[in-house]
């Protein structure tokens, strides 16, 4: 039987009697009375909750903080891991630069989601990767505030981002060694088990065939904090290091761990996987960073939501899914893995242990969208993942049209495609093409929009990718829109 | 003479919220402190039959399940239920009786030893219901629309003048819209929550989330029957509320009952989606009828509302009276009516009334220069009021024109081109869009009480509170400046029902109210203490008039010779008191009767919008702000930034979304109930324009937290007509809307 064991703010926690699927949050407020952190929703939409979690597992040789939602996470997510809250940034008395710039620069008005911001803002301060200014809406986006309508959080951010201050933390992240996650917590009809290797995952999942995969929680975990249930068997994966990391395969293919998190993926899409311009396009709009700093790229797949967002431009890339148990592996083209909503193709004992994703021919056009209501943390009224190749006639030889919103499973727009295969590539073509879309979908209508908008929308994206593709075949996103006369920040 | 008012001073309780030492009601901790959790009728309206807890009770932690079948009997009588700002009704009295009234009304509250314990007992509570029908869509009931009676503050629809309609159909120039607007939200970040502490003499200290104290406590002490000594309420630190905290909420009331019933400290905190069942900005169908003579002017404007209440209060704002007041007119026709829906009690929300009322007369107000071919802004400089139509009194004071000027000069305005989708950024649409608005600048009646002490320090108390507007700060230079202070040598108390009484925190009336009253008890301090240092003996002031003494860092100096100078540390110590105390109260001057008092903005917006998807972003908003003297610049101009980004919120997200066949909101949670987060906030300029008011009180000061939210939507929507050509007269925009 595993302690839980962290270090809260520096100081060691050890608690064995904890239910194992407590909140972060909750632990923080009602055990250990450190009320600093707050509830806002629950949920992961507000940041309220926002803490910070040391990670030198993900990559040894660069240790990095992590803003993340406490309310998504349960407490063995944090175990041999270090982990710091509102209270513990305080060095003798002294505010850490991330609070004294929200103090100087009015960043707190009530005050309640505070504490998160400068949880997001202290990440910030550490991060050496901050080139463009869209990373920085990125770092915060997460952190609602009804109160000052944020430009005095962003002037706070403006003045502490990338500033990595030589202090404590910079030398606990400089010192940081990859933390013991190994957590094994059973009974009868009971268990959280966090195995560290393969081999002790099939063990785990033999010993509990009835058990709930866990990988990263952003979703599971809403069933114990917005439904109230009780899970009673988890295993989580993300402390096995087989199921970690981006990489490229002896036969060229670029292949991503279940465990990646988004935050890594999108990192890597700037870096190895630079040729997946779609992927870092979704991304970019996916979710706020605490969510993808947790979130992990098999988890989202597994959960097979219609709306969830990276299947679309996965399958539209032409991505396969290995599959692992004890037996052995398989691979699956990814659109045969979603059977049915929220129903995948895993057979007992299995788990998704990776992507694969082939390297893009090179003249290929290819775009993601999302299109939703609010442009940043909002989940999709429609995505789509598109890919075309053209032979030098100009005719297409492939063509992979991926949607989400549009079906109970994210799926391909196969008669779509057929229209188009072989076919000039040119906008009399897409529009005689587009009407073949109303047989591959029947979209519902609910509060994100109604069937007749998706349908539209689907079409206008099609549309829209022939002409953003016309100049450049892998668009990265467009700028963001900017006031046409630049007004300098309020002092 | 060191002067704070009007300085740029950072938030004196900064450090407290940035380290999270900063308590908030669910935070405050209690010896054998247990956890109640509400349970919400799944239906709108019906009769509970049958509540079976057994399950729940059966489990080890549980203390007990309230239901309307054990809980004690409270006051009777809807006058001993109504608190000070409840509408004319029957006020909703928690777990008093079977019925049910709105999806989400509290029918049944489990206590346990933990707050997952207590969550999970509640899924275990079975409740069977007889559902009635339920009416929840106001535009399918019009029909029923009844003209509520007077409320508090909207008192009454002023009455209409001249003939409207006849000059309507006279006129050369007409516009008649329709316009719609949804149910909000406040969705402040922190949800409600109560934490009451019993105290070992049995009385209870009520840690709340209000804009009230004063309120809740008596509102409690009333429908529970008890002493006014043996219930106190705090509310130090409030987490925005925006005016759902100006009422009690029943969270108080079920954790008060659970407290007394069970003689525990109990703690009930609202989930997210119980934020949901509190209360709510009113959805409100308005038909504006504007029309003009050729050259612009007026010539009869008719507004017509019809809100939403709950079938048990006659909640109304002041929606249609804009129109009488902001332009000038004789011909004016008001009708505001409401329908009762099985919805909870609609609740004030940020600029109740002038946020749809307003958004209404200013789109309507665009579609008539555009009828006109006028400039939108040369259309109101046209019409521009000098005096208040409706009361007919001058303003007491009205920098509208300036703030015209200026914002429209900072924007560029003068370089639109009116045609529609004439402007192109790439392959978007640009639009420029304006809009007025107003919010009225009142008084109350506020005490506050002050105490110098011999250690040179003051300490200043009323009990106002501070929901992130800014309270602690300005009353603390208020009190220093009056007294000749360092900021650090004064402290402001709030939040505390047994503090000098002052009004609920709300209709940005705290400054002048609650201002007013520790600037008259500073300055009678110091009276007092220029009297005792001048009977002191050889004083150095002696025989001096007031005004040739100087209060500076804590000494009385004399103008002419700093080198005749008492602190007043020595001034207590030699005339052998340590401390001088005093409280005074403030009301209204009567000069408020002969005049009218407003604030006013001018909003001027650009969005650029996607023409093949609908996505409109605003890209830029400069707003200017006659508000009076300006306390603190630096939370002022924060107050007008997050005003401008609840503006763009209405523009273009917020919509609770019912489903009329369940009669619930679906859009309960922060992921679907879109408020604007950091990426959709474009540059803001605010410009806080000088404006003297020697009417509205002593300090000048008019009041911030509302007036800069009132013109950004219209503003906004008139910009997305500039761009696309499109009238959408329905918030939110949406992309599907405008596709």
């Amino acid at each position: 039987m595993s302690i839980l064991r962290f270090h809260l703010n520096d100081r060691p926690i050890e608690d064995a009697e904890v239910p194992p699927t407590t909140t972060l949050l909750n632990y923080l407020r009602q055990r250990a009375h450190l009320t600093g952190t707050k509830e806002g929703c629950a949920e992961g939409d507000c940041g309220a909750c926002t803490v910070v979690v040391l990670d030198a597992e993900t990559d040894p040789a660069a240790p990095r903080f992590r803003a993340v939602n406490a309310c998504l996470m349960f407490v063995p997510m944090v175990q041999g891991r270090r982990v710091y809250t509102i209270e513990g940034l305080r060095q003798n008395g002294a505010l850490h630069p991330a609070q004294a710039a929200m103090v100087e620069r009015l960043g707190s008005q009530c005050g309640y989601c505070t504490p998160g911001v400068v949880m997001a803002a202290f990440e910030a301060c550490y991060r050496e990767d901050l080139h463009e200014p869209w990373q920085l809406d990125d770092q915060m986006c997460g952190n609602l505030c009804r109160c000052t309508g944020y430009r005095p959080i962003r002037d706070a951010v403006h003045m502490v981002a990338g500033t990595c201050p030589e202090d404590l933390f910079k030398r606990r992240r400089a010192e940081a060694t990859p933390a013991a996650l190994e957590f094994v917590r059973a009974s009868a009809g009971r268990c959280y088990m966090q195995p560290t290797s393969l081999a002790a995952l099939w063990a785990a999942i033999a010993e509990r065939p009835q058990a709930r995969l866990v990988c990263g929680g952003t979703d599971l975990a809403l069933l114990v904090t917005q439904r109230y249930q009780d899970l009673p068997e988890l295993i989580a994966l993300e402390g096995v290091p087989e199921l970690r990391g981006v990489g490229r395969a002896a036969d060229g293919w670029f292949e991503i761990g279940a465990t990646t998190t988004l935050t890594d993926l999108e990192a890597a899409c700037m870096g190895p996987l630079r040729p997946l311009t779609p992927l870092l396009r979704i991304l970019r709009y996916f979710a706020s960073r605490q969510i993808k700093h947790r979130a992990t790229v098999g988890g989202n797949l597994c959960n097979a939501s219609p709306i969830g967002d990276l299947a679309p431009a996965l399958i539209a890339l032409g991505a396969q899914v290995v599959l692992r148990s004890a037996a052995g592996a398989r691979t699956l083209p990814l659109e045969q893995f979603f059977l049915a909503y929220r129903k995948t193709a895993l057979q007992p004992g299995e788990v998704l242990a990776a992507v694969r994703v082939p390297e893009p021919s090179p003249g290929a056009r290819m775009a993601a969208y999302k299109v939703s209501k609010r442009r940043e943390l909002d989940i999709s009224a429609v995505a789509a993942g598109l890919y075309v190749e053209t032979c030098p006639e100009g005719l297409v030889t492939e063509v992979r049209a991926a949607f989400g919103g549009m079906a109970a499973t994210p799926a391909r727009a196969r008669g779509l495609e057929a229209a188009l295969r072989g076919k000039p590539w040119t906008e009399a073509t897409v529009e005689a093409a587009l009407p073949a879309l109303a047989g591959d979908f029947k979209p519902m209508t609910d509060h994100r929009g109604s069937a007749w908008f998706r349908g539209q929308v689907a079409e206008n994206l099609v549309r829209g990718f022939y002409l953003e593709t016309a100049a450049t075949p892998r668009p990265d996103l467009p700028p963001r829109p900017a006031a046409t006369v630049r007004l300098e920040v309020v002092p | 003479m060191t002067t704070h008012v009007g300085e740029r001073v950072s938030r004196v309780d900064g450090r407290a919220k940035v380290t999270g030492k900063a308590r908030y009601a669910a935070e405050h901790a209690a010896p054998d402190l247990v956890h109640g959790f509400v349970i919400g009728s799944a239906v709108a309206r019906g009769t509970i039959t049958r509540i079976d807890a057994s399950q729940a009770l059966a489990l080890p932690g549980v203390l007990q399940v309230f239901t309307h079948e054990n809980a004690p009997r409270l006051a009777r009588g809807d006058k001993r239920w109504r608190d000070e700002l409840a509408p004319p009704g029957s006020p909703f009295r928690p777990l008093q009786d079977a019925e049910i009234r709105w999806s989400g009304q509290p029918i049944a509250l489990v206590v346990a030893d933990s707050l997952e314990l207590a969550r999970h007992a509640a899924s275990l509570v079975r409740v069977e219901v007889a559902p009635a029908p339920h009416e929840t869509d106001l535009e399918a009931h019009r029909e029923r629309a009844y003209k509520p009676p007077p409320h508090e503050r909207p008192s009454v629809t002023p009455p209409s003048r001249g003939s409207a309609d006849k000059a309507f159909a006279r006129a050369p120039v007409r516009v008649q819209a329709e316009y719609r607007v949804p149910v909000e939200h406040h969705n402040p970040m922190e949800p409600f929550a109560t934490t009451v502490v019993v105290d070992e003499d049995g009385t209870l200290t009520v840690y709340d989330k209000t804009q009230g104290v004063q309120n809740v406590q008596s509102y409690l002490t009333t429908i529970f029957g008890a002493e006014a000594g043996e219930i106190r309420v705090l509310a130090p630190f409030v987490g925005g509320a925006f005016g759902s905290g100006l009422r009690p909420q029943y969270q108080v009331v079920l954790a008060v009952l659970a407290a007394r019933q069970l003689q525990r400290s109990v703690r009930v905190a609202l989930t997210r989606q119980q934020m949901f069942t509190i209360g709510h900005r009113p959805t409100t169908w308005q038909r504006l009828s504007l029309a003009a003579t050729r050259d612009g002017a007026l010539a009869a404007a008719i507004h017509e509302a019809v809100a939403e209440t709950s079938r048990f209060e006659d909640y109304s704002e002041t929606v249609v009276d804009w129109t009488g007041l902001m332009y000038r007119c004789d011909n004016v026709r008001f009708a505001h009516e409401v329908v009762a829906l099985d919805l909870f009690t609609p609740m004030d929300m940020r600029a109740p009334g002038a946020m749809w009322g307003v958004y209404a007369l200013e789109c309507a107000m665009d579609e008539l220069a555009v009828a006109l071919a006028v400039d939108p802004l040369e259309l109101r400089l046209i019409n521009y009021a000098e005096h208040d139509g409706n009361e007919k009194r001058p303003y007491s004071s009205k920098e509208l024109r300036a703030c015209y000027h200026q914002a429209a000069e900072r924007f560029g305005w003068s370089q639109r081109d009116p045609e529609p989708r004439s402007m192109r950024d790439g392959d978007l649409l640009v639009g420029w869009g304006m809009a007025t608005g107003a919010w009225e600048s009142t008084q109350r009646k506020a005490s506050a009480r002050a105490v110098l002490t011999a250690d040179g320090r003051l300490a200043v108390a009323s009990a106002t509170e501070d929901i992130g507007t800014g309270t602690y700060t300005a009353m603390t230079q208020i009190a220093a400046d009056a007294l000749g202070l360092p900021l650090e040598r004064v402290t402001f108390k709030l939040g505390d029902s047994a503090l000098a009484s002052a009004p609920v925190e709300g209709g940005s009336f705290t400054v002048a109210s609650v201002g007013s009253a520790v600037d008259a008890v500073c300055r009678e301090l110091r009276s007092k203490l220029l009297k005792l240092a001048q009977q002191l003996e050889g004083s150095p002031l002696a025989r001096l008039r007031p005004e040739d003494v100087e209060f500076i860092g804590g000494l009385l100096r004399a103008r002419a010779d700093p080198s005749r100078a008492l602190t007043f540390a020595e001034v207590l110590h030699r005339a052998g008191i340590d401390h001088l105390a005093d409280e005074v109260t403030t009301r209204p001057s009567k000069a408020h009767e002969k005049y009218s008092r407003y604030t006013h903005s001018a909003a001027f917006a650009e969005v650029k919008v996607d023409p093949e998807l609908g996505t409109i972003r605003v890209t830029r908003v400069v707003t200017a702000i006659a508000g009076g003297r300006v306390i603190n610049p630096k939370t002022a101009e924060s107050q007008v930034i997050g005003s401008v980004v609840w503006g763009i919120g209405a523009a273009l997200q917020e919509h609770s979304v019912i489903d009329h066949a369940l009669g619930r909101f679906i859009t309960h949670n922060l992921a679907d109930y879109h408020v604007p987060v950091h990426a959709d906030v474009p540059d803001i300029e605010v410009i806080l324009v000088e404006e003297r008011d020697e009417i509205v009180n002593a300090l000048g000061a008019k009041g911030l937290g509302e007036i800069g939210v009132v013109a950004v939507a219209p503003a906004i929507a008139n910009a997305v007509w500039h761009a696309t050509g499109k009238r959408i007269r329905e918030l939110p925009i949406t992309l599907d809307k405008l596709l």
